[in-house]
């Protein structure tokens, strides 16, 4: 279901707005293709970008989809991309839209959205709308990634580090350790660092001992 | 050792970080594998050391070997703030541009005879980018990426679906196919609220 | 056959288009690489990405390399800056040791040696200002001298001496009721 908000960014030249769906031509069948195209054509006037939405029919048609499958996959994520701009802002870039889409896909809920924004209105949220559905797919729960990247972002971390973290959390679980409780243990420190450096503090060296489960 | 022997526990400790570290058994395989490609200096500053996906052994029958902490994520240029700092101070007002970090796509498939990449940003098309195959079967290419999340997978042989074991998965519909995800960070700062 | 070639011979042949010869400095240069990157970043497979990551940018300037004999200095000077520049990029919150069945087999698979004090060691090391862990690094595990340290760190000799005294006070500090313990 898409929301038909006043499209401030959604004019596109029509030159434009029809070499998007021709990359539909000769991948789908016409039906498919009409179905899609209005799809498309229906998110371009709410103010969403095309480009992702036939990139996922593209995508369906890649591995053999039949064409309803196509078109139900295509809405779905118009309405992730819809919910996310609602949450993100008129301003949010393609990128973050797609990120966020995820991020929302993954389980997280468009108030973990706007905390984001109204965080950081003015950064690129791409990186940590992608690490917290990252670590989803990795097997953390999606309000312990949800909540692990905000605290994170909170203690200062940015791009570099929130990616480092995410790669801790994987060989971490690679080597054994269950998703949840390796995000966990890394925040909880990250965190509590973070705290008595604030303090004025040397954070402790002690490791934390893992909870076994 | 000099100084160290004045005190013997400073030299038992340098004793001790002396030992060897254990190798993975890849290291140097990957190593050069990266020295093959000799993958040219990016138009912006780039950290490069999140930038190659991790070679992951994939044996014929498709059994992962190690898929521990890969890039998946890459970052470019906007180093204009400083990682880590923990105040919302300012950033600069400059905006970097929105260039292009270059993603170096890895499989490892001894067994295939062709292996090609399909994803969202090359409209899902496996006859356009063909990776390139080097010794001990390592398949490669380097595709320029702006800023943003792509999902992609391999074709192997011109019809197996095969995810990037070294990569994060993406979430959604994948049509019955498991699908990997790259994210590429850094970009333009945004606009305020209420322009465009 | 690589392993008689010095590092100069295969320097010269790598340049004269030889791209396998690098292979070779690579064996002969690696394990020292990760031994400095893993006690100085504290994390293995950071160390490895740091080194691999030296490894192609040697490969990458080896033009600039000015004394092809001397290729394993040249090596260092490259991976230390690595070491720095991944260094400031983590927090220290970052370095956050798991002790778990993983991180105890990991430690378990170097020859013999005690995983309990290489992990004191390692924490202590932590604590350090990273300048001191660097300095006392390179002095007294891998044994350089003063001005090889100074030509490669481009500090002074003075300030690297005190640095490592520094690091030698506090290490001494961090880690003496541990070695107490130890040796009873």
């Amino acid at each position: 279901m898409l929301m038909l908000a006043a499209a401030l960014g959604g004019l596109v030249a029509p030159a434009v707005a029809r070499a998007q769906t021709e990359r539909l031509a000769g991948r789908l069948d016409e039906r498919t293709r009409a179905a899609v195209t209005a799809l498309v054509d229906s998110a371009r006037a709410a103010g969403l970008p095309a480009d992702p939405l036939v990139n996922k029919a593209l995508e369906g048609a890649s591995k053999g989809a039949d064409g309803a499958r196509i078109a139900a996959a295509v809405r779905a994520l118009a309405g992730d991309l819809a919910r996310t701009r609602a949450a993100l802002g008129r301003t949010a870039t393609e990128a973050e839209l797609v990120a966020g889409a995820a991020a929302l896909r993954a389980g997280a809920t468009p108030a973990f959205l706007e905390r984001l924004r109204g965080d950081y209105p003015r950064e690129p949220l791409v990186v940590p709308l992608a690490v917290m559905a990252d670590l989803v797919a990795r097997g953390v729960p999606a309000d312990t990634a949800a909540r692990s990247v905000l605290a994170l972002v909170r203690t200062g971390m940015r791009e570099a580090e929130l990616v480092a973290f995410r790669q801790s959390v994987e060989r971490d679980v690679a080597l054994g350790a269950p998703a949840g409780a390796a995000a966990a243990v890394r925040v909880n420190a990250a965190e509590r660092d973070f705290a008595t450096t604030q303090a004025g503090q040397q954070p402790s060296s002690a490791p934390p001992r893992p909870r076994k489960p | 050792m000099h100084g160290s022997a004045d005190d013997p526990l400073i030299a038992r400790v340098a004793a001790e970080l002396r030992r060897p570290v254990p190798l993975r058994p890849d290291f140097d395989a990957r190593v050069m594998a990266a020295v093959h490609r000799a993958i040219p200096s990016l138009p912006v500053r780039a950290w490069t050391w999140l930038r190659e996906p991790r070679v992951v052994a994939v044996s014929p029958i498709g059994v992962l070997a190690m898929a521990a902490g890969l890039a998946g994520i890459l970052l470019v240029g906007a180093v204009s703030r400083e990682p880590g700092a923990g105040s919302r101070e300012p950033i600069a007002e400059s905006r970097e541009p929105m260039a292009a970090a270059s993603v170096t796509f890895v499989l490892v498939a001894p067994q295939a005879r062709s292996v090609a990449l399909a994803g969202d940003f090359n409209d899902w098309d496996a006859s356009r980018v063909l990776m390139r195959r080097e010794a001990s079967g390592l398949w490669t290419v380097d595709v320029p990426l702006t800023p943003g999340r792509y999902r992609y997978v391999f074709v192997v042989d011109g019809r197996r679906f095969v995810a990037d074991p070294a990569a994060p998965r993406a979430v959604g519909d994948d049509f019955g196919t498991p699908t990997s995800v790259v994210t590429v960070g850094g970009g333009a700062l945004r606009a305020a609220e209420g322009s465009l | 056959m690589v392993e008689g070639d010095s590092d100069g011979v295969l320097v010269r042949r790598v340049l004269d288009g030889d791209t396998e010869a690098f292979g070779g400095l690579l064996a002969r240069h690696r394990e020292r690489g990760l031994r400095f990157a893993t006690a100085m970043l504290g994390d293995a497979a950071e160390a490895e990405e740091a080194v691999q990551d030296a490894f192609v940018r040697a490969y990458r300037s080896l033009r600039t390399c000015r004394e092809s004999e001397r290729f394993g200095a040249w090596f260092l000077r490259i991976l230390v800056n690595r070491c720095r520049t991944r260094g400031a990029m983590r927090r220290r919150s970052e370095r956050v040791f798991v002790y778990d069945e993983a991180a105890l087999e990991r430690a378990a698979a170097r020859p013999a040696g005690d995983p309990g004090w290489r992990e004191e060691i390692d924490r202590a090391l932590a604590r350090l200002d990273a300048l001191q862990r660097e300095a006392f690094l390179l002095k007294h595990v891998e044994g350089l001298e003063y001005e090889e340290m100074a030509r490669l760190t481009g500090a002074r000799i003075p300030a690297l001496k005190m640095r490592v005294k520094r690091a030698c006070d506090h290490l001494r500090v961090l880690l003496r009721e541990v070695d107490d313990a130890r040796i009873r």
